[in-house]
C-alpha cells in the first residue's frame, strides 16, 4: 500500500511535461490519422468522410511521388555531408589546446541561429551579380560567369543542401564530439604505448569505439533534414518549377495554400509511417548490435 | 626531444586548421554584419566585401520608417513576449518533472522518461494541420498564447533532461535534512533545490529562449494578424514583396540573431554538455 503510493506520488512528478506533450504532439499525432480519412476544408468545422479517397488521390498524384524522391535526395545528400565533415571537425576540437573551450562554443553559432535570419541573409548573397558568393567563386576562378544559384533548376537543391549541412555541422560535430571524449583516456595511453601512429590508432581505437554514436547521429540527421521546412520555403518556396519541393514543403503548400487539409494529412500520416519504420528497421537491422 | 617537436608541430597544424575551420563557418556572419552598414546602393549593387561609405541608414529605416504591416519594433516585442513566457513556462513545468525524474531511479531508466528523447527526431510537420485547426476551434488562432503553448511543449522534453543531470548533483542529505526540520516538499522546492540548480535552469532557460526566438513554422501557421507577428513571421513577410529592399533585411537579421549569440555564449558549456548527456547515455 505505501509502496504502490510512493510510486504514484514519483509518476505524480511526470505530470505537468506529459501533459502538454500529449496536447501538442500526441493528440494531435493521432489526429492526423484520423483527419486522412476526411474532406476537412479550411476554416470549416464539418467534415466529410470520404474514407481511402485522399490516400489514392496521393499515389495517383506526380506532384507526389516528385516531392517524396526529391525529399530523398535531400535527406541523403544531406546525410553524406553531415556524417563526414563533423566526425573530421569533431577530432580536431577533442584536443587539449588552449582556447578550445571558446571554438567548440564558436562552431555551434550556426546551429542555434534562427534558420528565418540564414535563410534571408543567404538569398542575398548567393544573387548573381549582387551576392558575395558568385563574386568570390568568380574570383578565385571556380566558375566563368555569374550563376543565380537558388534560382534555376539544377543549382537550386545542391546549394540548398549545402546551406543546410552547413546549419547542422555543429550538431553533428557536438554529438561526436561528447562520443569521443567518452572514450577512456587509458585506451590512447596503452595504444600509444604499443606504438600505434596517429591514423592506426583512429582506424583501429577511436572509429569503433564511436561506431554506436555515428550510427545515432546518422538517424537524427536523417529525421531532422527529412522534416526540414523552414529553410526551404524561406528560400525557394520549394521552386524554381517545384525543384526543390520536398515532402513537408508539399504538405504545407497543399494545407495552408491550396487547403486541401485532407490531402495535406494523408501525406503526414505517410511521413509519420515511413520515418517510425524506418527508424526500427534502422535500429534493429542496420545499426551495429552494442556489445 | 624530436617526439616532442613533432608534438608541438602538431599542436600548431591542429590550431591553423580549426582557425581555417572556424573561418569558414563564421564568414557568413561577419559579411553580414559589415554589410548591414552599407548604403542601399551598395547592397543592390556589385557585391563588395566592406561598405565604402559606412551608414545606419539600413538600421533607420527598419526601425523609424514603421507602418502597420511592416512594424519591426512590435515584432521585435511580441517576438520578446513570447520567448520570456515559454521560458517561464518550460521551466516551471520541466523543472518539477525533471526533479521527479531526478529523485525516483525507477523513472529515470523507465521507459517512459526515455520516450522523451524521441522528440530530438519527431516530425512537427506531422502536428500542423491538426494544431492549426485545435486552436482555431478553441478561439485561440491568431492569438500569441497558442504559440507560447506549442513552444512550451517543443522545448520541454530536453529542458527536463538537462535539469535532471542538475538535479542529480544535488545532494539528497540537504534536503532530507530541511525536511527534517519540517519544511515542506514545496518549501524543500523552492528554497534548496532550486537555487543549487540555478546553472541548469539558466541553460534550460537559454535554451528555450533560443528555441522561441527563431521559431518559424508554427508561427507562420498560427499567427495571421500584422499586429501579432513575431520577429522571423515579421522579417520573412519582407521578402514576399514585389520589390525586395535586401538593407533592412540584413539589419533585420543581424537584430534577430544578436540576442541568440548574446545568450548562447556564456551558457554553450552547460548547454553542450545538457544536450549530449541524453544521447550518449543511449
Amino acid at each position: 500500500m505505501n509502496l504502490a503510493r510512493k510510486e504514484l506520488k514519483e509518476y505524480l512528478f511526470l505530470l505537468p511535461v506529459f501533459s502538454i506533450i500529449t496536447i501538442i504532439f500526441a493528440y494531435p499525432y493521432i489526429r492526423t490519422f484520423y483527419l486522412a480519412f476526411f474532406n476537412v476544408r479550411f476554416g470549416v468545422p464539418e467534415m466529410h468522410y470520404v474514407g481511402l479517397a485522399n490516400f489514392a488521390n496521393l499515389l495517383a498524384s506526380t506532384t507526389f511521388w516528385q516531392a517524396l524522391s526529391r525529399s530523398f535526395v535531400w535527406a541523403a545528400g544531406n546525410l553524406v555531408i553531415q556524417l563526414s565533415i563533423p566526425l573530421g571537425i569533431a577530432l580536431l576540437l577533442n584536443k587539449k589546446i588552449r582556447g578550445i573551450h571558446f571554438a567548440r562554443a564558436l562552431v555551434m553559432l550556426p546551429w542555434i541561429v534562427p534558420a528565418v535570419a540564414i535563410a534571408v541573409c543567404m538569398r542575398w548573397m548567393l544573387l548573381p551579380r549582387i551576392g558575395i558568393i558568385n563574386e568570390i567563386l568568380i574570383r578565385v576562378g571556380v566558375m566563368d560567369q555569374q550563376m543565380h544559384f537558388l534560382g534555376s533548376t539544377a543549382t537550386a537543391m545542391p546549394t540548398l543542401i549545402l546551406l543546410n549541412s552547413w546549419k547542422f555541422i555543429p550538431f553533428g560535430t557536438l554529438l561526436i564530439l561528447s562520443a569521443l571524449q567518452s572514450v577512456p583516456e587509458g585506451v590512447y595511453e596503452s595504444a600509444a604505448v604499443d606504438g600505434a601512429k596517429g591514423f592506426q590508432v583512429f582506424r583501429y581505437i577511436t572509429f569503433p569505439l564511436l561506431g554506436s554514436m555515428i550510427w545515432f547521429v546518422g538517424f537524427i540527421a536523417f529525421a531532422w533534414n527529412f522534416n526540414i521546412f523552414d529553410l526551404i520555403w524561406l528560400t525557394t518556396q520549394g521552386g524554381p518549377g517545384g525543384s526543390t519541393q520536398t515532402l513537408p514543403v508539399l504538405i504545407f503548400r497543399t494545407a495552408f495554400r491550396t487547403f486541401r487539409l485532407g490531402e495535406a494529412s494523408a501525406m503526414a500520416v505517410f511521413i509519420a509511417i515511413l520515418l517510425l519504420v524506418f527508424g526500427i528497421l534502422y535500429f534493429r537491422i542496420l545499426a551495429p548490435k552494442k556489445i | 626531444m624530436s617526439a616532442l617537436r613533432e608534438r608541438t608541430s602538431n599542436k600548431i597544424l591542429s590550431v591553423m586548421l580549426i582557425c581555417i575551420i572556424l573561418l569558414l563557418m563564421l564568414w557568413p556572419f561577419f559579411h553580414i554584419f559589415v554589410s548591414s552598414f552599407k548604403p542601399l546602393v551598395e547592397i543592390m549593387g556589385r557585391a563588395t566585401f566592406f561598405p565604402q561609405n559606412p551608414t545606419l541608414s539600413s538600421y533607420e529605416t527598419l526601425l523609424f520608417a514603421r507602418t502597420p504591416v511592416r512594424d519591426f519594433p512590435r515584432f521585435l516585442t511580441n517576438s520578446l513576449i513570447v520567448s520570456v513566457s515559454t521560458v517561464v513556462f518550460s521551466l516551471f513545468l520541466s523543472g518539477i518533472s525533471g526533479y521527479g525524474i531526478a529523485r525516483a531511479k525507477r523513472l529515470k531508466s523507465g521507459l517512459i522518461t526515455r520516450m522523451l528523447l524521441l522528440f530530438y527526431v519527431f516530425p512537427t510537420i506531422v502536428l500542423l494541420v491538426p494544431v492549426h485547426r485545435m486552436f482555431a476551434s478553441i478561439g485561440l488562432h491568431d492569438n500569441l498564447f497558442s504559440i507560447v503553448v506549442v513552444y512550451t511543449a517543443l522545448v520541454s522534453p530536453f529542458c527536463t533532461w538537462l535539469l535532471v543531470s542538475f538535479f542529480e548533483n544535488i545532494p539528497r542529505d540537504l534536503e532530507e535534512s530541511a525536511s527534517l526540520e519540517g519544511a515542506s516538499l514545496f518549501t524543500v522546492f523552492i528554497r534548496i533545490v532550486m537555487p543549487l540548480a540555478a546553472p541548469g535552469l539558466v541553460a534550460a532557460g537559454a535554451y528555450a529562449f533560443i528555441t522561441s526566438w527563431g521559431e518559424y513554422m508554427f508561427a507562420l501557421v498560427l499567427i495571421s494578424s500584422s499586429m501579432k507577428k513575431t520577429g522571423p513571421l515579421g522579417l520573412a513577410t519582407f521578402t514576399a514583396e514585389q520589390y525586395i529592399e535586401w538593407g533592412p533585411l540584413l539589419a533585420g537579421s543581424l537584430l534577430i540573431m544578436l540576442p541568440v549569440f548574446v545568450i548562447f555564449l556564456p551558457v554553450s558549456g552547460y548547454f553542450i554538455k545538457g544536450f549530449t548527456a541524453g544521447a550518449v547515455k543511449e
